[in-house]
């Protein structure tokens, strides 16, 4: 199959701290990977190097053909293939819910309001909050806006989508509602790469799950077999803590 | 009684301390006018990528908010334009550059601190949905900073307003300037000057309570 993203020996520092050590990964078209791993590990870091909200300090990434630290590219334009969700929504408080959703497709895709308009009430439905379309974030759940930022992540119509551990922030009662967003996304064939902290999402819906540490790639494989028989022991520590 | 009031020392000097109030309120309004564009211009150039833009800026801010505006208004009047380059000056003009250096250099640090207290995730929010920067600044940033921009600058505003007299030294015809002149002439030196203060508190009380109103229904 199709490789969506490619990287190659990924360095990564902050100043001296060398955060992403060497990440050699391959994942394919409407794969579903989970990257899991102690705080710390860097898994958030590789997940941000690639859509380069981190610059890369050396390696390649290749999105959809295209090289990411190619100078030739076009870093925007590449931005709208990949979505991105963040741990804390970062959805705009000043604009509506329909705002936040068709923002970006108006801008930068140049769609006229009625189009996009069209587009997010489309996607307000798919994460089942139609009702909210003129209300503004702050009124909403923390399980609610993380719905809408997927809406409006999927706006952009991305190949990628990367969620930066999407229910960390929420309550546990709310974490079910946005976990079934992302289940549907998996099944429609979206290729995602989710750091997570919920194995159980893992291991239900992940094709993959590579285990983050010390900013590398310590282990990956089929879900089933890295969460009943982890062969490196830091996998199986880890599993040990928080299973 | 009516009379006796309209015949009073108080009075009497309103038409012409109302004439130093409108050049007072031309000076401020039209000063601030170009304060904002710089302080817009220097508050984003503080946060540039650019080390050299970034020192150019500090270096305005630290030298026009380390000194009183009165050596600045003595300097650009009689050092610079008279002294130095042999520039006739028109008065208001001066009083106009004067006010837009000075309330430039505080209002870039309100620019900056509302810009940068911003949190980090709404631009790369923007950003990671192929917003460019300029965008992301425009359409994100900006109408969010903005709203905690008003309250600090209409306290600017008012500082400004009354930074004005000090004009007086470089023959401004502003409020003070009118109202010595006039006591000069009648000797009604308590009663003028009870109606100078009473003409700034006119236009400064209803910005602070304009002001309050707003930060309340702000909420910042």
């Amino acid at each position: 199959m199709y490789n969506m993203i490619s990287v190659k020996d990924l360095h990564k520092s902050f100043g001296e701290l060398e955060v992403l050590k060497g990440i050699d990964a391959e994942i394919k078209e409407s794969e579903v990977v989970c990257v899991i791993g102690p705080s710390g590990s860097g898994k958030s870091t590789f997940l941000r190097c690639l859509n380069l909200l981190e610059e890369i300090t050396s390696g390649q990434v290749i999105i959809d053909g295209e090289e990411l630290t190619d100078p030739k590219t076009n870093i925007n334009n590449l931005r709208t293939k990949v979505g991105m969700v963040f741990q804390h929504f970062n959805l705009f408080p000043h604009k509506s819910v329909l705002e936040n959703i068709t923002l970006a497709p108006m801008k930068v895709k140049k769609m006229s309001q009625e189009e996009a308009k069209e587009i997010a009430v489309q996607l307000l439905d798919k994460v089942g909050l139609s009702d909210k379309a003129d209300v503004y974030p702050e009124s909403l759940s923390g399980g609610q806006k993380q719905r809408v930022a997927i809406a409006r992540a999927l706006a952009m119509n991305p190949k990628v989508m990367l969620f930066d551990e999407p229910t960390s922030a929420l309550d546990p009662e709310l974490v079910g509602d946005v976990l079934q967003v992302m289940k549907d996304l998996a099944k429609e064939g979206m290729t995602m790469v989710v750091v997570t902290h919920e194995m159980g999402f893992a291991r239900e819906v992940g094709d993959r799950v590579i285990f983050m540490d010390e900013g590398i790639i310590q282990e990956e494989g089929d879900p089933e077999q890295i969460f009943t028989n982890p062969q490196n022991p830091r996998t199986q520590s880890f599993l040990s803590k928080i299973l | 009684m009516i009379d006796a009031l309209m015949d009073s020392a108080y009075i009497k000097s309103i038409p012409f301390l109302w004439e130093g109030l409108k050049i007072t309120i031309g000076i401020t309004a039209v000063g601030l006018f170009f304060g904002i564009i710089i302080g817009t211009i220097v508050g984003l150039g503080k946060l540039s990528k650019l080390k050299i833009i970034r020192a150019i800026c500090t270096v305005y801010i630290e030298v026009i908010r380390g000194t009183p505006i009165l050596a600045q208004a003595l300097f650009l009047y009689f050092g610079i334009s008279e002294d130095l380059i042999g520039l006739n000056l028109n008065a208001f003009t001066a009083g106009v550059i004067a006010i837009a250096v000075n309330a430039g250099a505080y209002i870039a640090e309100i620019v900056r601190g509302a810009v940068y207290s911003i949190e980090k995730g709404q631009h790369e929010a923007g950003r990671s949905l192929g917003l460019t920067k300029g965008q992301t600044m425009r359409y994100i940033i900006w109408p969010q900073a903005f709203k905690r921009m008003i309250p600090p600058l209409g306290n600017q505003f008012v500082i400004s307003l009354k930074d004005t007299s000090v004009f007086s030294v470089i023959a401004v015809q502003e409020l003070v300037y009118k109202a010595k002149q006039y006591y000069n002439a009648t000797f009604d030196i308590f009663e003028t000057l009870v109606m100078v203060c009473i003409f700034y508190l006119i236009i400064t009380i209803p910005i602070g309570i304009i002001l309050r109103r707003l930060e309340r229904k702000l909420d910042v």
